[in-house]
């Protein structure tokens, strides 16, 4: 082989070890930059939802090694509640109507559009996240306030999470929801998938006991591919934890302020580090940038290890809806 | 429909009820299934009808021909902005992917190196948005010096393409029949001819979806670019140090403004952005079936 070859060969291998070093150097960086605030913040990082960035007309203080802005506070419990609920939420929503969805189009719906369906369905994944933002904003945020959110508060009462004051449409109900349609079509595209490739004779032989559509559709789904629908639920969760944009629009984006109830407006760990940046530039210790960078690492761990997770039980990967075996 | 007996029952572990209320059930989850999607295909057209209304009743030539700052003049700089970020997205991303993915799909018998990419690549594409964005931030902007500026925009665009065109490329290439490159190996050809004569035809129209997803995609990203391109209210003046408008910070950033013709601005902005990503999303997946 001559050497224009061998130099081609080293190239494509480099290349396919591309995404790894970027990967890798993310990880590394973002960690870089977390440890003054690892070494300033310690555990209270976790326990403590204040978030202030500090006086800057006193002297900045030095503790563990490090400086950091007078009475300065990076907590970042808020932010974890905050994408844990609304994920939480998305999930709550998203399920039911991906397994109604996904057996409507397999079993129920004539097969000539089926197709149609499908794509509908996939374009959910497609849409840009500022258009869902500001679809929030116009549509659901208003229909949440003046209908929804009042409606649910006569109902349920009586439910813990459900009583207490509405002040606008943004907050955990408005993100539960934008999130519930972004991960609709990950969560529909393992179950269409999985039923596809359920083997003819199992489906005949089910069909043969004589069962319904339903029990066969709640068979497959729950069961006979079971670890499908857990992964592919496992990859919407992924995709929810670190969307930002939507979610930094129709929540409410709050600081300090722990919601009460299901209509309160919260933050999360992904909208939190795009609305807090700029502000930090203005930190001259640099400890707000680093607090963000810990930040940044957190919801990369746990979002990377629940869609590594996902991937595993599913079998294959989701991006958008889009299949990778 | 007659109930099953006994050793039906015993190994299946469904406990068979009456056939009516089987039947009352399978009706129910019809109209359950047809509601749901009645719901979903609700839900499309009102984000479909509000962007689409909002933004043809507003747009106007002059907004779409002039430079503006998001709240007052046009779009122009913002429409140009985000194709020069995803054109140098595309320069950071198609030259690699393709090229990985040809090492990739070649690999397989061998296993190792490959499947490890294969699975970082897939994790690549779920680092949240704001992840890259924060890494351009602290890396491109600050460290290398590049400033808000197309190349830390772009980089950073082509750090969330690569994953998808690579692995889109592999796929498509896997389509190639085996014994054809082997053939080809075997009648002498080297990879560079393999690669050009064998692979990159055959797949092409599975790359170019794959690009063309990419692209969609991209086009409509912003958590990357808030702290990377920053905003310009003209066009940059270079690759370095020079900030880029796009698309998605004027939807963003209007809608959050008080003046009405900020929000006619960012209905605007979404408008041109659903129409471009569904119309690349649905010939990505036209030329991608055709491909296949």
């Amino acid at each position: 082989m001559d050497t224009k070859n061998k130099f081609f060969n080293f190239l494509t291998l480099l290349m396919s070890l591309l995404p790894v070093f970027i990967l890798v150097s993310i990880f590394a960086f973002v960690f870089y930059y977390s440890i003054p605030a690892i070494r300033y913040m310690g555990v209270r990082f976790f326990t403590t939802y204040l978030w202030y960035p500090g006086i800057e007309s006193r002297p900045p203080i030095h503790i563990n090694g490090v400086t950091a802005p007078y009475a300065s506070s990076y907590g970042i419990l808020l932010f974890l509640t905050g994408t844990l609920i609304s994920s939480a939420l998305a999930i709550v929503i998203a399920l039911p109507l991906s397994f109604l969805s996904s057996m409507a189009v397999e079993l129920y719906v004539p097969s000539g559009i089926k197709k149609f369906l499908i794509s509908m369905i996939e374009l959910f994944a497609g849409i840009p996240s500022v258009i869902y933002g500001l679809w929030g904003i116009i549509v659901l945020e208003p229909l949440l306030f003046h209908d929804i959110e009042p409606w649910m508060r006569d109902v349920l009462s009586t439910v813990p999470g459900f009583a207490g004051e509405i002040y606008s449409g943004a907050g955990i109900l408005a993100s539960g929801v934008i999130l519930a349609f972004m991960i609709i079509p990950i969560i529909v595209s393992v179950m269409v998938n999985s039923f596809d490739t359920v083997p003819a004779e199992i489906k005949h032989g089910i069909v043969t006991l004589g069962a319904t559509k339903w029990e066969l559709g709640k068979y497959l789904i729950t069961d006979y591919s079971r670890m499908s629908t857990y992964g592919g639920t496992l990859l919407g969760l992924g995709r929810a934890l670190g969307e930002t944009m939507a979610v930094l629009m129709v929540s409410g984006a709050v600081v300090n302020v722990l919601p009460s109830s299901f209509y309160s407006a919260i933050n999360t760990m992904a909208a939190a580090v795009a609305s807090l940046l700029d502000s930090a530039f203005f930190d001259a210790t640099g400890m707000s940038i680093s607090a963000l960078s810990e930040l940044s690492l957190v919801l990369m761990i746990i979002s990377l290890s629940v869609n590594v997770l996902g991937r595993r039980i599913a079998g294959r990967s989701v991006l958008r809806g889009e299949e990778f075996d | 429909m007659k109930n099953l007996t006994d050793a039906g029952e015993q190994d299946s572990g469904i406990r068979w009820k009456s056939s009516t209320l089987r039947n009352a059930k399978n009706s129910l989850a019809g109209i359950a299934g047809y509601l749901a999607l009645l719901a979903m295909l609700a839900i499309m057209v009102s984000i479909f009808g509000y962007i689409i209304q909002g933004g043809a009743t507003h747009i106007t030539l002059k907004i779409i021909t002039t430079n503006g700052n998001t709240t007052t003049g046009g779009i122009l700089n913002a429409i140009i902005g985000t194709w020069l970020l995803v054109g140098t997205g595309l320069l950071f991303s198609v030259p690699p992917g393709v090229l990985g993915a040809l090492y990739n799909v070649q690999s397989t018998s061998h296993g190792g190196i490959a499947s490890v990419t294969r699975l970082f690549t897939d994790i690549l594409t779920s680092v949240p948005s704001i992840v890259i964005g924060l890494f351009g931030y602290l890396i491109l902007v600050i460290r290398l010096g590049m400033g808000f500026s197309l190349l830390a925009g772009g980089m950073a665009l082509g750090i969330m393409m690569l994953p998808y065109v690579m692995r889109i490329s592999e796929i498509s290439m896997r389509n190639v029949p085996a014994e054809q490159v082997n053939n080809a190996y075997a009648l002498g050809a080297d990879t560079i001819n393999v690669a050009y004569r064998i692979y990159l035809p055959q797949a092409g129209a599975g790359i170019i979806s794959g690009i063309l997803l990419a692209i969609g995609i991209a086009a409509g990203e912003t958590a990357q670019l808030l702290y990377t391109a920053g905003w310009n209210n003209a066009l940059p003046s270079g690759l370095l140090k020079s900030p880029v408008a796009y698309l998605t910070y004027v939807v963003w950033y209007g809608i959050n403004q008080p003046s009405a013709y900020a929000h006619q601005l960012a209905f605007v902005s979404a408008f041109i952005l659903i129409i471009m990503v569904t119309a690349l999303i649905f010939i990505s997946k036209f030329i991608g079936r055709k491909g296949a």
